[in-house]
């Protein structure tokens, strides 16, 4: 009979043992995949996300970096103003490609749902908006009639939850003004799509913010040139600049503590899962010691029962993986919607990715840790002598 | 032990693709919900239901024809699922609560419905709603208008209900259109195909 058949026959004895020990391992192998999934879709995310915005610097107003850094992904609310008269300063600039002017403002509506208030997102805009983000399409409508018109651009979500189409009015609530809706843009998964677009002038008189400004979105000709022009614009007062990769360092640093909690959590299960299958074979190995002993007097080696050993353990390891990496592919939905409910900010698009290369490295190194766990026990067990095995198992 | 894994497997898949889907008007708090609108109900059950999966496009005429206007093409489509919570007091349903979107003058409205298990309108509240008038029309002396009607009275036209604004007579008949569309999807989606069923 092959070392394989009574490993298996010795597992279904103890049927209920065996299947909460290959649960543990699965859940285990479950949480690092997710884990190590979460941790590439985010960060896939965030880079596609800042790729997305069209721009290399945002010059905003002096503060706090998580707060301008949740500005440039999300809009933000809280914010700061800056003198128009900056925009005018910068633009000159012949290292510059491209520079649009921004304006955000929010408008609480506390008729919003469930009677609780929501807010909503208005961002003041001129034509080299779209110079920056030539992949914003319009799916119905067109741009303003005039740079000051009480006209709105919706986002494709924004329109969606206000049932908007373009002729359609919008009410803003809070500054009881009423839009007309333009234009509406395609969905293009960034934070574009839940945002009302005024133009720029427009939303500087009916926010009562006369020349301000919230940010300046800035593409470079040479992208070499950043540290250069970062550094000369270092001493214009009341703003700061932020480039692309402070942003992505910045939200990577907010999430990092999180990560490093999950990370943690995810080893400790790992561990105590490895200890749980050594435990479990041992014990089996220990009820069984009078078996054993009889097995090696009827002249199995003690090769033969190491293999038998190790492959019970190897057998727990393959199928808990097995299960491990269906339930993490299967329930990567679920985990996405807890960890969007969780995080102040989550990219757009797939937040858990899990890929078949890491499906399989999973797959692997759980095995690698049955057979690492599996040692102990099937080296106590073929180092048994014959004899005082069968008198203790009596 | 084969079949605990398959079922468990199979509600876990289910549920990972269905549950995120979007839905036509879901309560924003269901527990805190439906506790208000039948404080003597001690649970409730949601189903998510749409005119293709009951009655396809026959259905969706027949609604039409009932509502004496066409739905809306990209809002109102026949696939969108809507959500009806049967409300529990223990094992029985006492009551179901059903929520839709309504294209208002200014921006959506969620037109939320508490009806008995005939159709009867017991509760109604406007759960997001933006126009200038809106605290007009969220004012309980309009809403309660509403208690006591059925999809009857819709349909034969005979309601005495107030404009509530001087200035907003769309958002006016914006509601009356999503209240018959609430009771009309209640009884052909919900209530009907739960009476064929017993």
């Amino acid at each position: 009979m092959k070392a394989i058949n009574i490993a298996f026959k010795n597992l279904s004895r103890k049927k209920i043992r065996t299947a909460l020990t290959v649960g543990a391992v699965a859940i285990a192998v479950a949480v690092l995949v997710s884990l190590m999934g979460f941790d590439a879709g985010y960060q896939r995310g965030l880079n596609n996300d800042i790729n997305k915005l069209g721009y290399h610097l945002l010059v905003t107003a002096k503060g706090c970096p998580y707060e301008a850094a949740t500005l440039m992904l999300k809009g933000g609310g809280g914010l700061r103003y800056m003198k128009e008269d900056i925009y005018e300063r910068i633009v000159k600039d012949p290292r510059i490609d491209k520079i649009t002017p921004q304006l955000v403002s929010t408008a609480y509506n506390q008729e919003g749902p469930g009677g609780r208030g929501a807010f909503s997102l208005y961002m003041g805009i001129e034509k080299s908006y779209l110079e920056l983000k030539p992949w914003s399409k319009f799916k119905s409508g067109g741009w303003f009639s005039g740079n000051n018109a009480d006209e709105a651009i919706m986002g494709y979500e924004a329109a969606e939850a206000e049932q908007r189409s373009v002729g359609d009015k919008i009410f803003v609530p809070g500054i009881e003004k009423v839009l007309t809706v333009v234009g509406i843009f395609e969905r293009n998964g960034t934070q574009d799509d839940g945002i009302i677009f005024t133009p720029l002038a427009t939303a500087q008189r009916i926010f009562d913010l006369p020349g301000k400004l919230t940010g300046i979105g800035i593409k470079l000709k040479d992208i070499r040139s950043i540290a250069k022009f970062e550094e000369d614009l270092y001493n214009e007062p009341g703003i700061q600049v932020i480039s692309l990769a402070q942003v992505r360092g910045t939200i990577l640093n907010l999430i990092s503590s999180a990560r490093a909690m999950a990370s943690s959590i995810a080893l400790i299960a790992i561990f105590i899962a490895v200890i749980g299958v050594t435990n479990t074979i041992l014990m089996s190995v220990f009820e069984r010691t009078r078996e054993i002993g009889v097995m090696k007097a009827l002249g199995a080696s003690a090769m033969d029962i190491f293999k038998i050993i190790w492959m019970e353990t190897t057998l727990v390891c393959v199928f808990g993986g097995i299960f491990g990496v269906a339930l993490a592919a299967v329930g990567s939905t679920i985990v996405e919607h807890i960890i969007r409910q969780v995080l102040p900010y989550t990219p757009a698009g797939k937040l858990v990715l899990i890929k078949p290369a890491l499906l399989v490295l999973s797959f692997v190194a759980t095995v690698i840790m049955g057979l690492i766990a599996g040692t102990y026990p099937a080296l106590r067990a073929s180092l048994m002598k014959p004899i005082e095995a069968i008198r203790s198992g009596e | 032990m084969k079949k605990i894994i398959f079922v468990m497997f199979i509600l876990l898949y289910s549920f990972s693709s269905y549950a995120f889907a979007a839905v036509g008007c879901t309560l924003n708090d269901p527990d805190r919900d439906v506790k208000r609108l039948f404080p003597e109900s001690t649970g409730y059950r949601t189903d998510f239901i749409s005119i293709k999966e009951i009655g396809g496009e026959t259905l969706f005429q027949k609604i039409e024809q009932e509502l004496g206007d066409k739905l809306d093409t990209v809002y109102e489509t026949i696939d969108v699922p809507y959500s009806f919570y049967g409300v529990l007091k223990g094992k029985e349903v006492i009551g179901q609560i059903h929520g839709v979107n309504q294209k208002g003058k200014y921006g959506g409205m969620q037109l939320i419905l508490a009806t008995n298990l005939e159709g009867k309108v017991l509760n109604f509240y406007y759960q997001k709603m933006s126009s200038p008038e809106a605290s007009k029309f969220m004012d309980k002396n309009f809403t309660r208008q509403f208690i006591g009607l059925t999809l009857e009275d819709f349909l034969k036209g005979n309601l005495k209900i107030s404009d509530p604004s001087k200035a907003n007579h769309e958002d006016f008949l914006a509601t009356l259109r999503g209240l018959k569309k609430n009771l009309i999807l209640l009884k052909e989606l919900k209530l009907n195909s739960e009476s064929q069923s017993k």
